[in-house]
């Protein structure tokens, strides 16, 4: 590489007095000045104002700069508008470096008497930046292209709502299924609250709707072999009825569901007098409730030491049901004994009322003191009323949380789609990617990533059909170039050791005329940097974030 | 919010970058505490990078506090984004604990400076080393998956090998920092080194087998050992 003069230009911001309120921004455009390399460094009112931006532009032709920091705020919020300011004056925008001395310390330090250090701290990472500016390299945006073709793993309530919104859009859909037939927990359920609609019926035009739209082919009986690729170009071969075959698609959704618990071992569970929520769903479907005595338990199994968390479902399936037996018969007496209720929502709430009107009995149980199933009775100790309850039973039903399961799991590996401690997938962010898993390209809805009712399921679903549908109609994906690159072919020896560790799939080893080397694949590479602190060989480095640079930021401060 | 103005911020994507060499190197060059703020366990922004930042994190300390330094200049502590209490109380801890400890090389390091320079700079080339970076890159895959065999570690096994190792390097790396100097004998080296003569021999014969040594010259008996330029 041709050596060339560095020229850094320091943009010192004072942001109104959001800085220079407590910062002395002129005298640190001054301190700038005197850096090694710097050749320009004046101070703005904002910088990322117009007339700041347009002193960028004007500083890298007039001091014929090739390398820019700013001084200023948070790179979350601006380093992207900095980075293109610097890309339209003609400079690399990777040549651009961002200091962050409001965050740092003009808001964090406004004591009076650390203003002396408060000036020092900003002076350090001045000269921290402006060293790692001095050692950035130049980086060019990655594009990709993407197979317009998504996969649906998941043949139930949200993995048919997103195969026939996808197939709506005009997106060629490849819907996967692992039982015979489509339609998931549905099937084997009664009636949905609050709406009061047959379950049966609700599946049954779904599965009719995905059947006939001409976007989506479907296989059921279906099981993923293999998952290679990244975002825009996934190659999966799955077998369906005995045949193999092999489909590249370029986004994944996976809505593979949840499982019940059976509680073995729980309150004299039997699955014939004692039984869940589940089989008393199949019992109204079969007409057989008649029961006069009818004792329901919730939170079996759940939020308890080994199932910490709550299945905030479990509440509304126990008194919808609940209602339903006191509807068909009056008479009946129905006992549900529950630990905290989970009726949010202004339906459910309306549902809990109405089941207090129907004369349904609630009664709060301690879990340190849980109820005691006997032959034809209940006990538990009333929390309110400080004493033991006998409550006659013919039917004990538990209510059991929604689990995840083993395929999950399977599907989880295949695709590096983080699980957390409950085997629910987790999402790239709560708040920001919640419908994104943390690979790109793959995105979850329904119980697959936490215990939901069909709304709900159906909600994510169409969300995540959403964010599927941005790289879908692009035709190309473009990536931030901080990544990982292999800095030093001739010193990598195939090892693998940073394929092992790496979370995303974005390396590989291949045989060349060299030798097995690792091969980089930058579109799925996020840039965190485990396989350049891993390499043993200092093979690979991460672009922008180079062992040098870092050295060079903390020598810098060291030499003050 | 107001907090210490004691630190300065390295900006890195995840604690997973954190490479034991850089880290050393920190120190090597004065830094008098260095904290490594990352995610929580279990909410990784880069699904595993903090595991890893662990194991590297833990196993740096245990080479730096080899090499005489106090290891609690080095800290790992965990918070999420919106967590900016927990990061004022966190960088307001972490001051004040370096406060205490006082300037590098002082009373709360075992080695005083310059000599702890020199060591800390041993550490970091064996941190740099392949067979330190090979073991902790392996260990998450040890413990989680298992070797080649499907033999599942545990953290401790693993823990034990990395700690017998820490020693390994610290005396090799010695020896052959001392040798680029001047060559010697077993006898002097031990001395010099403080580890015991029938170590010393144990490390020496190991080097010179793999060709990082050679006989120099025989003084009163006593061959003299002298190190040899390797290539890439």
């Amino acid at each position: 590489m041709e050596k060339e003069e560095l020229r850094i230009g320091v943009f010192v911001c004072k942001c109104g007095s959001n800085i220079a309120g407590s910062l002395d921004v002129e005298g640190l455009a001054e301190y700038a000045s005197t850096l090694p390399n710097v050749v320009y460094a004046p101070w703005n009112l904002y910088t990322c104002a117009d007339a700041g931006l347009e002193e960028i532009k004007k500083g890298i032709k007039e001091h014929n700069l090739n390398r820019v920091v700013v001084a200023s705020c948070s790179p979350r919020t601006h380093e992207p508008l900095f980075r293109s300011v610097c890309g339209e004056a003609g400079m690399n925008p990777y040549f651009f470096e961002m200091v962050n001395i409001r965050d740092q310390c003009s808001w964090v330090h406004q004591d009076k008497a650390q203003a002396e250090s408060s000036m020092d701290k900003a002076r350090d990472l001045i000269r921290m930046g402006a060293a790692k500016a001095a050692l950035l390299e130049p980086q060019e945006i990655i594009t990709s292209e993407v197979e317009v073709r998504a996969l649906v793993i998941g043949g139930g309530i949200a993995g048919l709502t997103a195969a026939i919104s996808l197939g709506n859009r005009g997106f060629p859909v490849i819907l996967l299924e692992k039982e015979k037939e489509l339609g998931g927990m549905l099937r084997s359920l009664y009636r949905l609250a609050p709406m009061d609609l047959d379950a049966s019926e609700v599946i049954n035009a779904k599965i009719k709707e995905a059947e006939d739209n001409p976007n989506i082919e479907i296989y059921t009986g279906a099981t993923i072999e293999k998952v290679e690729g990244f975002i825009g170009k996934f190659d999966i071969t799955f077998s369906a009825n005995g045949t193999s075959k092999y489909v590249r698609l370029g986004v994944v959704i996976i809505a593979t569901g949840a499982g019940n618990l059976v509680p073995e071992g729980m309150y004299q569970y039997d699955g014939d007098k004692v039984i869940t929520q589940w089989e008393l769903e199949e019992r109204f479907k079969a007409g057989k409730v008649d029961a006069n005595n009818v004792v329901i338990i919730q939170c079996v199994g759940a939020r308890s030491p080994e199932r910490r968390y709550c299945s905030r479902i479990c509440c509304a399936i126990g008194i919808k049901n609940a209602i339903l037996i006191k509807e068909r018969n009056p008479e009946a007496k129905v006992h549900i004994l529950y630990r905290d209720l989970m009726m949010y929502g202004v339906e459910n709430e309306d549902q809990l009322r109405k089941a207090k009107e129907l004369g349904v009995r609630f009664v709060k149980y301690d879990p340190e003191r849980p109820p005691v199933v006997e032959e034809n009775k209940v006990t538990v100790f009333h929390h309110l009323m400080g004493k033991e309850l006998e409550i006659p039973q013919e039917m004990v039903v538990l209510s059991t949380p929604l689990v995840g399961t083993e395929d999950g799991v399977k599907i989880g590996n295949l695709f590096r789609a983080g699980l957390d401690q409950n085997k629910f997938f987790l999402e790239a962010h709560v708040k920001l990617r919640p419908l994104d898993c943390g690979t790109d390209g793959i995105f979850i809805c329904g119980s697959a990533h936490y215990p939901k009712d069909v709304r709900e399921s159906i909600m994510q679903a169409l969300g995540a059909v959403s964010r599927a549908s941005i790289p879908l109609s692009q035709g190309e994906v473009k990536i931030e170039p901080i990544v990982t690159t292999l800095v030093n072919k001739d010193a990598c020896r195939g090892c693998g050791l940073c394929v092992a560790l790496c979370p995303y799939n974005a390396l590989e080893i291949r045989d060349t005329d060299e030798g097995r080397k690792v091969n980089i694949i930058t579109v799925a590479c996020k840039g965190c940097g485990v396989c350049a602190a891993t390499c043993y060989r200092h093979a690979l480095s991460i672009n922008s974030f180079t062992d040098y640079q870092m050295e060079a930021q903390i020598h810098s401060f060291m030499a003050a | 919010m107001q907090y210490t103005t004691d630190i300065r911020v390295i900006r890195i994507m995840c604690t997973g970058r954190m490479d034991p060499a850089v880290m050393a190197d920190a120190f090597v060059h004065g830094l008098d505490g260095l904290l490594v703020l990352g995610c929580l366990f279990g909410e990784c922004h880069y699904v595993s990078g903090n595991f890893n930042a662990r194991h590297k994190i833990n196993m740096t300390k245990e080479m730096l506090a080899y090499a005489g330094m106090n290891p609690g200049r080095l800290s790992f502590r965990n918070l999420s984004s919106a967590e900016s209490e927990l990061f004022v109380k966190h960088v307001t801890d972490f001051s004040a604990e370096i406060r205490e400890l006082g300037p590098l090389g002082g009373e709360a390091d075992r080695v005083p400076l310059p000599k702890l320079r020199e060591k800390l700079e041993i550490a970091r080339t064996a941190l740099a080393g392949p067979k330190l970076r090979w073991v902790v890159g392996k260990k998450p895959v040890f413990i989680d998956t298992g070797n080649k065999y499907q033999e599942v570690f545990t953290e401790h096994e693993i823990n034990r090998t990395l700690g017998g190792i820490v020693v390994d390097e610290m005396a090799t790396h010695s020896i052959l920092a001392a040798l680029q100097n001047k060559p010697a004998s077993v006898k002097e080296l031990a001395k010099e080194l403080e580890i015991p003569a029938p170590e010393t021999l144990k490390y020496v014969l190991g080097l010179k087998r793999r060709g990082f040594l050679e006989m120099e010259s025989v003084k009163d008996h006593t061959p003299l050992y002298k190190y040899v330029e390797q290539e890439g």
